[in-house]
């Protein structure tokens, strides 16, 4: 329970660190549309400014002190999510000239050590601590020995990789990774409050067409900053309950529905305790909803927030006019 | 043996740093015929303490002995069952109310712990009927009563289980004094009838005299002081402990250095009027 963060700023002084949040947020929208807007293609055009924007990335990464194990480990969630887009381009691609091409054997003895394999991989896995690269090398694996014995064989398939299914496969794989990457950096060097407070002041266009664009904003801070205190009482009820013998691990399916009901409804009921304490708490001390309220934190745009948006702008302008011909 | 600690420590994971709640503790308890109270400063691990003793954590150094069961346990060994040995009430138990009817709610824990329909019915009758909750009252809502009696419907149910030893995290906190008084009645009478082993967590000085026979004194997650209370108050070094007196004694030093009164300890407030009743007739 303690491990679950929400918002995983990392403190630093950075200069990205510093950069006024709002450009960051808006930095980011633009560097993402820029990077979906790149064709999947094999042509110089469309992988020159990809492989451009992942350095980019790498190097601001370095330059934002961030250490680039974390960054990667952001990929963990979707490390399947990866490898199956990759496999898929990569067999399924047909075009330019081919590289290699191999015969796989779905036979008795392939199928027994693929069964033996992801049994060993789920036996083994809490053991290994870099897990990105174990799980990529069982499926390599689970295709290598399809490929090495065909004994007993009982169907066989052939996978062709031309060399544009490679490209094409990479392709995707280093945008993934660029999305990734620049996700992460934004919310490693931004604290939740700050970005908040970017969401509020990019939505506020938004306010001419009757958007409460405030209280959204006030709604979003809040309810970030209650997850850790509910998570708190959860874990306490969740132990209080626990004392009178609720047990996930030892007990039945039947008595598992009783006993999540004997944690949510508590949590439910003080999590409506909680809201109306901190209306009156904050109706005393005068807020009033959609009143114009002051802030303690005036941000400034600087030097550096002004290049960074060219320099943004400049790269999503390029981006386009190579799409446009 | 109730519980036992043999070289206790437990750090929480932080992020990078490990904190250390308590370190190095050790003691015996006795499975029956103690009232203990644990007292020290908020954050001084007497929450982290008490949880190690019904296995709601487990040592990160040292071993626990719950009535010979040895913690932490080895793999996929059950432990679940000496939550039923070792009653824990926690803080603002009020909290942990779910069901529909207060009865239903106290036959909760006897359920978990295997009771039929028909034995938890019985059990949580007899703990409503010790905490005091009226027959009336049974099938009404738990939501819709007042504050001290969901604290004693939350009590019925930890008590319904049937514990040997129970655990008590500030169970008077947030009360009222007539409340308090008839919460610790409770376990008095608890401890007296049924020679059930109680311990509790408080700050409160005046119960620490009233009901304890036994204190432990926590700072900064080390025991500083485990033994009997009267010895407690006449320590040598009690200042350290940063506890305060309990009031009758704190009576008892005033009128002793204003009128010279001779200093006896009395802990309660009907032997300290009898106390200066006689000194008054001599």
């Amino acid at each position: 329970m303690n491990n679950i963060t929400i918002g995983q700023y990392i403190p630093g002084d950075s200069w990205l660190h510093r950069l006024d949040p709002r450009i960051k947020l808006f930095a980011l929208v633009a560097l993402l549309v820029g990077t979906f807007i790149i064709p999947i293609s094999t042509e110089l055009s469309a992988i020159i400014p990809m492989g451009a924007i992942f350095i980019g990335m790498l190097i601001l990464t370095s330059s934002s002190g961030i250490p680039l194990k974390k960054v990667i480990n952001g990929l963990r969630p979707i490390v399947f999510l990866l490898t199956f887009t990759f496999f898929i381009q990569l067999f399924f691609i047909s075009g330019g000239t081919l590289l290699v091409s191999f015969d796989f054997h779905l036979s008795v003895t392939s199928i027994l050590a693929i069964i033996l394999l992801i049994i060993f991989y789920n036996w083994s896995k809490k053991y290994v601590k870099t897990r990105i690269l174990y799980f990529l090398l069982i499926t390599f694996l689970v295709f290598f020995v399809q490929y090495l014995l065909p004994y007993v064989n009982l169907y066989s398939y052939q996978l062709d990789v031309y060399d544009e299914g490679l490209m094409r496969a990479g392709f995707i794989f280093v945008r993934i990774t660029n999305v990734i990457i620049m996700t992460s950096l934004l919310t490693f060097t931004t604290m939740t409050t700050d970005l908040n407070y970017a969401i509020e002041s990019l939505l506020k266009p938004l306010k001419w067409i009757k958007v409460p664009v405030d209280v959204i904003a006030m709604m979003l801070s809040l309810t970030l900053r209650y997850i850790p205190t509910l998570l708190g009482e959860t874990e306490k009820i969740m132990k209080a309950q626990a004392s009178r013998g609720v047990d996930f691990k030892e007990s039945k399916f039947k008595d598992k529905v009783i006993q999540i009901i004997s944690l949510l409804i508590p949590v439910f009921v003080i999590s409506f305790k909680r809201a109306e304490d901190l209306g009156n708490a904050m109706e005393v001390r005068g807020y009033v909803i959609g009143a114009k309220r002051t802030k303690i934190d005036e941000y400034k745009i600087g030097l550096s927030d002004i290049l960074s948006i060219i320099v943004v702008l400049l790269i999503l302008g390029a981006i386009i006019t190579t799409r446009v011909i | 043996m109730g519980i036992q600690f043999q070289d206790v420590s437990y750090a929480y994971k932080g992020f990078k740093v490990n904190y250390d709640a308590i370190g190095h503790i050790s003691f015996d308890i006795k499975a029956q015929d103690e009232f203990i109270a644990i007292v020290g400063h908020t954050g001084s691990g007497k929450s982290t303490l008490v949880q190690h003793m019904n296995a709601l954590l487990l040592p990160t150094k040292g071993r626990v002995v719950i009535f010979d069961h040895v913690l932490p346990p080895k793999k996929n060994e059950k432990i679940n069952y000496l939550r039923q040995k070792v009653g824990l009430v926690f803080q603002f138990p009020e909290y942990q109310l779910f069901e529909e009817t207060i009865l239903k709610d106290i036959m909760f824990g006897p359920k978990n712990f295997k009771s039929s329909e028909h034995e938890a019915m019985e059990k949580a009758k007899r703990a409503a009927q010790k905490v005091g909750i009226d027959e009336s009252l049974y099938e009404q809502s738990p939501f819709r009563i007042s504050g001290g009696q969901m604290r004693r419907v939350a009590v019925a149910g930890i008590l319904a289980m049937e514990p040997d030893i129970l655990v008590l995290d500030e169970p008077t906190r947030g009360l009222d004094p007539q409340g308090r008084k008839d919460l610790m009645a409770i376990f008095q009478e608890i401890y007296e009838k049924e020679h059930k082993t109680i311990i509790m967590i408080t700050h409160d000085m005046d119960l620490v005299a009233q009901y304890a026979k036994r204190v432990m004194v926590l700072d900064n997650g080390t025991l500083v002081y485990d033994g009997p209370k009267e010895r407690l108050f006449e320590h040598p070094r009690f200042e350290e402990f940063h506890l305060d007196m309990p009031t009758p004694l704190k009576i008892l030093k005033h009128l002793e250095k204003e009128i010279g009164l001779p200093y006896k300890p009395h802990y309660d407030y009907p032997s300290l009027l009898q106390y200066l009743k006689e000194v008054h007739h001599e």
